[in-house]
């Protein structure tokens, strides 16, 4: 971490201590969400979209001001096919400009189709300097001295192959390439990682917070910066840092929620403008829809054919 | 996909391992603060769902709160785990050593075999009928080097062998064997099973069609109750593969227990998956296994034999490593902050 993210951590830490949580509601007026707000939203997403949970996490880490038991969302095992990173490429080569595709040409939706520009703007926020990773290194390997089983710890591993015991020669094993998840026929694969998508809420921004931790193929943990391959590459170089996760152990990628409450603002005033009551415990499914434009090629869950507002149910 | 000819062998998919990063900081927190050398076997706890993405199978997962918690303060925690749907729980046992050499020392065979033991007596004493759970037992062995911050591990899926092995005569899209009304009464059952607190983690049931095409999920200890009404019963499963041609792994001592315990030659099962969250008939498949083991097989005297090492994802069978020194090593954790 730079020193000026160590800065605003300390800071914000010490702010989040001597300031209690939201109690009142400026949803409307700002975008974020109050304690029992997240917890409604939540719940709602958990019963609408099933793959996520609840879940408690490390109990010395517990927040005294969420319930025990729901500390956070998470989603296990989301399949991210494609790396963002490639995908850009294609883009580019193609001469493309916005990054993700927006098939539905509703205008709240386009509100953040260029967030970089936003990002841009804020030049001084402490967090955006930490990851000075060039494209290139993004999409090479890096030196892992966090991740699980990469190339050099092979040739290791075979060295403790242990043929004397272990021919198990059972014909009712699948023995093909099962581990090898489908992937579409295309020039531009890496392979099928799997992701474990978290949300916590930062008491600071007052805003949910999304995690990544992301595996390879094999389900090794996957170091934090090659997480910054399935991240749009403009924000893995501004609004995706790597940071210690409030309730789980180890570095783990996240989206910074710096912005988050003024996009969920101008989210907010496009649905109010066309008619549509926006309702605080759909903020969620609202919010998730505008990761997705950060995080494009993880597939988790967060039922695109939802209705937006308070029109029918 | 579709049908496959018939005397195919029924061949699984095997289960595959993840483990969460908070797994090793807890078994290293307690090593250090509580085990010291003491080696004896840990009662753990993995987690594992249905499928539910097509492109990827789900994974039998060890987390933080599959270890016990090396403060006394017994938390809620062990409660919490239970009745979710995201995380059906699953005994395990955890042999860590003291050193590497033990690790490869360990008599991988025989540790199998007793875990598969377990497994055959639970089936015969009735234990797996009523906690179907015991049927996927699994087995962890680990070297944690707190100096390095590495850890070499090694995880097996005990499944019991059918000599000779089953074989497939049919295995489709569960929408292709049920009728339009079935699939959408056995949809909206299992739905209702995976949503209530008392059944979402029971990962082994019945399922039962009434002539009416009405559907019911029953537990397994009902099974004598579904006798003699004609209806049609399939044994139904989570399945974590995700894959259209075989069925995963939890569906081998499953056959064993069904075989073994009532005597069934002919299985009609289902895998059961999952889209986002919801059953999916496209997904989950049908099948028909017939058992061609002899009689005395199941006699209780003579455990099968068991195979369930993990295999990597070059098909072979060998340990894994991993190296935490990056967050967990206090000097590294020191320089970062600095």
């Amino acid at each position: 971490m730079v020193l000026s993210q160590k800065l605003h951590e300390a800071f914000k830490g010490t702010v989040e201590r001597i300031t209690g949580p939201r109690t009142v509601s400026a949803f409307r007026e700002k975008g974020v969400l109050s304690v029992s707000e997240f917890i409604l939203a939540g719940d709602n997403l958990v019963s609408k979209c099933p793959t996520w949970s609840w879940e408690a996490g490390e109990p010395s880490r517990r927040k005294s001001y969420l319930p025990p038991e729901k500390q956070f969302l998470i989603t296990r095992n989301v399949p991210c096919l494609r790396r963002a990173a490639s995908i850009e490429e294609e883009y580019e080569s193609a001469g493309g400009e916005i990054l993700v595709d927006n098939e539905d040409n509703d205008g709240w939706l386009a509100t953040h189709g260029k967030p970089k520009d936003k990002c841009e703007e804020d030049d001084n926020l402490p967090s955006m300097e930490s990851l000075e990773i060039s494209k290139k290194s993004t999409v090479v390997s890096i030196s892992n001295h966090f991740g699980g089983e990469d190339e050099e710890d092979i040739p290791d591993m075979e060295g403790y192959d242990e043929p004397e015991c272990l021919i198990e020669t059972d014909p009712a094993t699948l023995q093909s390439t099962y581990l090898v998840a489908h992937e579409p026929d295309d020039d531009n694969i890496l392979r099928t990682r799997t992701y474990d998508v978290s949300i916590t809420y930062d008491k600071y921004y007052q805003t949910p917070r999304v995690w990544l931790t992301g595996y390879d193929e094999s389900r090794m943990l996957l170091q934090p910066e090659h997480v910054l391959e399935d991240v749009s590459q403009d924000h893995a170089r501004k609004t995706v840092t790597i940071e210690d996760h409030p309730h789980l152990p180890g570095k783990h990628a996240s989206i910074h929620p710096c912005r988050h409450g003024a996009v969920m603002k101008k989210i907010i005033d496009v649905l109010v403008s066309r008619g549509v009551e926006p309702e605080v415990y759909k903020y969620l499914f609202l919010f998730l829809k505008f990761v997705a434009s950060v995080i494009p090629t993880i597939e988790y869950d967060y039922t695109m054919d939802f209705d937006l507002g308070s029109s029918s149910s | 996909m579709g049908e496959k000819g018939s005397g195919s062998i029924l061949q699984f998919a095997p289960f595959q391992s993840s483990v969460d990063e908070g797994f090793w900081h807890r078994l290293s927190s307690l090593k250090l603060n509580k085990l010291g050398i003491d080696d004896s076997p840990i009662p753990i706890t993995g987690f594992y769902a249905p499928c539910s993405y097509s492109q990827v199978s789900n994974y039998l997962t060890v987390i933080t709160e599959s270890l016990p918690s090396d403060s006394d303060e017994q938390s809620s925690m062990a409660v919490i785990s239970h009745g979710s749907r995201n995380r059906c729980s699953v005994p395990g046992i955890l042999y860590n050593t003291n050193t590497l050499e033990s690790f490869h020392a360990i008599d991988k065979l025989s540790l199998l075999k007793k875990e598969a033991k377990k497994i055959w007596e639970d089936i015969h004493s009735g234990e797996a009928v009523d906690d179907s759970r015991v049927l996927s037992r699994f087995l962890l062995i680990s070297f944690a080097d707190l100096k390095k911050w590495s850890f070499r591990y090694w995880f097996a899926f005990p499944a019991l062998v059918l000599d000779p092995p089953a074989t497939l005569v049919d295995l489709r899209p569960a929408s292709k064997w049920f009728s339009l009304q079935e699939a959408e009464s056995v949809s909206a059952a299992c739905n209702e099973w995976r949503n209530s607190r008392l059944t979402a983690d029971v990962p082994f049931f019945l399922v039962s069609i009434a002539a009416d095409s009405q559907a019911t999920i029953r537990h397994l200890k009902d099974w004598e109750a579904c006798q003699g009404d004609g209806q049609k019963l399939l044994f139904g499963f989570y399945d974590p593969c995700h894959l259209q041609n075989n069925p995963g792994w939890p569906l081998r001592n499953f056959l064993a227990l069904i075989f073994s315990r009532w005597n069934i030659k002919s299985v009609r099962f289902l895998c059961y998956k999952e889209n986002r969250g919801y059953a999916d008939m496209g997904l989950s498949l049908v099948g028909k296994a017939l058992i061609t083991v002899p009689q005395g097989w199941k006699e209780n005297r003579r455990v099968p034999d068991a195979v369930g090492w993990e295999l990597n994802n070059k098909g072979r069978t060998v340990s894994r490593s991993i190296i935490l020194a990056k967050s967990m090593d206090p000097t590294m954790l020191a320089v970062s902050a600095a």
